[in-house]
């Protein structure tokens, strides 16, 4: 009763005391798994793709109203698991039983047909059609062939009621954000009548106001019975969310915990080594200042809606250290960079722009990268790489006139800077032949890392550097960046997730409508963060 | 740095097939031609189809196809394309025809001038493409109706003869060395083909400009970001059509010592075959320059051994759309066959 309560609340937007009435909801007693029957069973699950032996044999429940967690890093098996269950991965060995009947899926159209959607990460939604369309796509309500364009309309805006998302069936999907998105196609799989629901890292693209939703809505559906696996790589998430977690690595199950199992007891189940490892020390006295704003706004030459331009904007970022910037999603954090980069926007600066204490024009993409700065968006296949080429193509994408004197391609250059790279970077497999699709999320985002900064930058901005990305390489990527910086690096970085800024940053900027309203210094106290970046917002 | 101690450059695994499709050109005009050497007739025991004369007919007939297919792996490449490639051909053939005979200018200025049109012609287009972003496959539609309109304006919408000589209404006798053989074997057409041939595949592969135009067209916004110049490259493609469609317009009046306004018609569609059947992929980023010239041969070849064994045009037509098919349906077969392989990866 308490818990629907406080889901209504939610839905609301009234998540201000989310931490309190989180932990009292969660101090009440959940349903036992253990004495659940399990709709799902899978036992002895064995696949292999050529000498790779993804699956060794995994067992997996899954009870009805149960939110189970799957961990794991890239390669640990949990998408080819998950593929098993959605039909899209037809296993070696092994057997999956739903409601104690033995099925085999030969396609995904099977398992949908049993009742098992998967929300993957890369949505499956058709951006030019609107809400409803996708809600009912494939599965149209028609009447004698021509579609009851109201119906749907009226169905699809009951099930977004549902999915607690206050949109308009009628918007088109492109116009959505991605935390609409996400709900959006969690509404798609209610309308298909889903009872198992696979979600793959639901939150990696969500500011924390909308994955406490995204949770709310969760809740809501282990509520109704639907058993959810929720696959994820946020430890934080964990207590807020499973009713248990089962661990995996290199195609095995290590390791089930409890919900409130510690966090640093399930990293290392996950990688081997303890939590405090993931940052690194920070760096002793920071340098001159690289990139100054003061009161600083920007003006694009053609006004977007949706899109925050910085409106006044005071940070100083200075040679060695590392500055975030958090703040509700639309705060303007992706827009300050993209302005300062000069990316995807044409405008001009107002204010003070100063880059290492002398005025700068930042107009443009070349003017960015000639006084030195480097760009690492949050979109690493959209604008990080072409997944298409080589990894060596890519590494010196951004630094083609070093490899090639005159104009000509100079095999031997390329071939050092790649090599050089890849082993800076430490980007496996070390090929610089691979396709770059081939590479693993976390590999990939290391071959952005090195593209960008193969150019020697004094400043590098960078956008969400971890999402998709597992607790493995992204203490990887916390260190490199670490000691990039004690080489005189000033880095600028936007994160969703808070415990990684605190974790990683010097100082922290709280971002709210296009201003930076306040700083806090190391080792910040996360609720004071989330108070000052939420608490805004509640008040506008 | 890993503390192995071994460096050791892990090489990817290529499967058969992909390997199938970099090089499915040529192996395809490696079995039109085993087809040829079966299926030729034979005179007096020697198999006519790979005799020195036929070999050479062969590639002096996609001569002018081909030229426009090397300028159209470039654009291709870079995500785009060019409808207008065999219009600015007749336009420029006009153009030679009429400035030469018409106008008595020397092959000094009027060769010049032509080529400087033609590349013009073909970065307009680019321009209007890219920076009023309007979609290449439009604006070149109506480059091509643009071109054929110029060219009958050009030419009083009549055929122009070539004539050789000195004097008003002749063109010098050296441009009709275009329509000769050197050695007399390899007709002159060919050579300027191949040698431009040479000259594209290097640039292609071995130049900054070649990486600018896979990285535009492999992933345009990830090009913007790593600050390669992403407008000069699109606008630049479509000069380098268009400066292919003017060397092919000349060759075209030299060979064939006339301008006609409507030569050219559908040359295009010819130059994008062999261009897909050299396994560029029409989305871009991907292709190779030797695909193309292979390609653009075996479509030749393939057109030879019909003709040498009297098929009708009708069946070339028909055998033409089979094999572009059948160079598709592999890409594509292919490209599944990686991403499935690719899903199981995570």
């Amino acid at each position: 009763m308490q818990q629907k309560q406080y889901n209504k609340e939610l839905a609301r937007g009234r998540a201000a005391n989310d931490q309190s009435a989180g932990l009292q909801t969660w101090a009440q007693p959940k349903p036992d798994a253990g004495l659940m029957p399990s709709v799902l069973q899978m036992r002895g699950v064995q696949k292999r793709y050529g000498g790779v032996h993804a699956l060794r044999g995994v067992d997996f429940d899954l009870a009805a109203g149960e939110v189970h967690v799957l961990l794991g890093e890239n390669g640990a098996g949990k998408s080819t698991l998950m593929g098993v269950l959605s039909g899209a991965v037809s296993p070696d060995a092994g057997e999956l039983r739903l409601d104690g009947q033995p099925m085999r899926f030969g396609s995904p159209r099977d398992a949908h047909a049993a009742g098992i959607a998967m929300i993957p990460q890369e949505l499956d939604l058709v951006p030019g059609l609107d809400i409803a369309a996708n809600l009912f796509l494939g599965q149209e309500h028609s009447v004698a062939g021509v579609l009851s364009h109201r119906r749907m309309r009226a169905q699809a805006q009951e099930l977004l009621r549902r999915a607690g998302v206050a949109l308009d069936a009628g918007l088109a999907v492109a116009s959505l954000r991605m935390g609409e998105r996400q709900l959006v196609a969690i509404a798609k799989a209610l309308a298909a009548q889903a009872r198992i629901l696979i979600m793959d890292e639901p939150t990696a693209a969500l500011s924390a106001v909308e994955a406490d939703h995204l949770f709310a809505v969760v809740r809501e559906l282990r509520g109704r019975g639907v058993g959810i696996v929720y696959i994820s790589h946020r430890l934080e998430e964990v207590p807020r969310i499973a009713d248990r977690v089962t661990v995996m690595r290199d195609g095995v199950v290590v390791g089930q915990a409890a919900a409130d199992a510690p966090q640093g007891e399930l990293v290392r189940m996950l990688v081997g080594r303890p939590f405090s490892d993931l940052f690194p020390p920070r760096a002793v006295a920071p340098g001159a200042p690289v990139l100054t704003l003061r009161h600083a706004a920007f003006a694009p030459d053609v006004p977007r809606s949706g899109w925050q331009a910085p409106v006044d904007v005071s940070l100083t970022v200075r040679a060695g250290e590392i500055v975030g910037l958090t703040g509700l999603m639309g705060v303007g954090r992706t827009e300050l960079m993209s302005a300062l980069y000069g990316f995807g926007v044409a405008g001009h600066w107002r204010g003070t722009v100063e880059m290492y204490g002398r005025p700068v024009r930042l107009d443009g993409i070349r003017a960015a990268r000639g006084a030195g700065i480097a760009f690492v968006t949050d979109d690493r296949r959209g604008t990080g790489l072409i997944l298409r080429h080589t990894v060596a193509r890519n590494v010196v994408m951004s630094t083609l006139k070093r490899i090639t004197p005159y104009g000509l391609v100079s095999r031997k250059r390329e071939r050092a800077e790649v090599l050089r790279a890849l082993d800076a970077y430490d980007v496996r497999p070390r090929a610089p032949e691979a396709r770059m699709v081939n590479l693993s999320g976390g590999n990939q985002q290391k071959v952005v890392f090195a593209k960008e900064l193969m150019s020697d930058p004094r400043l590098l901005l960078l956008d969400e550097p971890t999402r998709g990305v597992d607790v493995g390489a992204k203490a990887e990527i916390y260190r490199r960046l670490r000691g990039l910086t004690e080489s005189g690096l000033g880095v600028l970085v936007a994160s969703s997730e808070l415990p990684e800024l605190i974790g990683l940053c010097d100082r922290i900027l709280v971002m709210h409508a296009g201003r930076t309203i306040h700083e806090f210094g190391p080792n910040a106290d996360e609720a004071a963060v989330r108070e000052i970046s939420e608490g805004m917002s509640l008040a506008a | 740095m890993s503390s192995t101690g071994v460096i050791r450059v892990a090489r990817p695994r290529r499967g058969g097939l992909a390997w199938l499709v970099r090089f499915q050109s040529l192996l395809g005009l490696i079995l039109a031609i085993i087809a040829g050497m079966v299926f030729s007739p034979r005179r007096h025991g020697h198999i006519l189809f790979i005799a020195p004369d036929n070999i050479a007919n062969i590639i002096r007939s996609v001569s002018e196809t081909g030229i426009l297919a090397l300028g159209m792996t470039f654009v291709i490449i870079a995500a785009g394309i060019d409808l207008s490639v065999g219009a600015v051909l007749g336009l420029c053939s006009v153009m030679t025809a009429t400035l030469l005979v018409n106008e008595g200018w020397g092959l000094v200025t009027t060769l010049p001038l032509v080529i400087v049109t033609g590349t013009l012609f073909g970065a307009a287009q680019g321009g209007l493409s890219t920076w009023f972003r309007i979609q290449a496959f439009i604006v070149t539609l109506a480059g091509l109706q643009v071109a054929r309109g110029l060219s009958l304006i050009a030419s009083n919408n009549a055929f122009i003869n070539i004539n050789y000589g000195q004097g008003p209404g002749n063109a010098p006798p050296s441009f009709a060395i275009l329509g000769e053989r050197v050695g007399g074997v390899f007709p002159v057409a060919t050579l300027v083909f191949l040698a431009l041939a040479v000259v594209a595949a290097l640039v292609l592969t071995n130049t900054r400009y070649g990486r600018y135009v896979f990285a535009v067209g492999g992933n345009e916004r990830a090009a913007r970001l790593s600050g390669i110049p992403v407008d000069a490259v699109k606008v630049s493609v479509y000069a380098v059509t268009g400066f292919a469609s003017a060397i092919a317009g000349i060759v075209h009046a030299g060979q064939f010592s006339f301008g006609s306004p409507n030569d050219g018609t559908g040359y295009e569609l010819n130059a994008i075959a062999a261009v897909v059947i050299g396994g560029t992929d029409l989305f871009g980023g991907a292709g190779s320059m030797i695909g193309t010239i292979a390609g653009a041969i075996m479509l030749g070849a393939l057109a030879n051994i019909l003709q040498l064994n009297d098929v009708s045009a009708a069946m070339q037509l028909l055998a033409t759309g089979a094999i572009i098919v059948v160079a598709a349906a592999l890409q594509t077969f292919v490209a599944k066959r990686d991403a499935a392989s690719r899903q199981t990866k995570a």
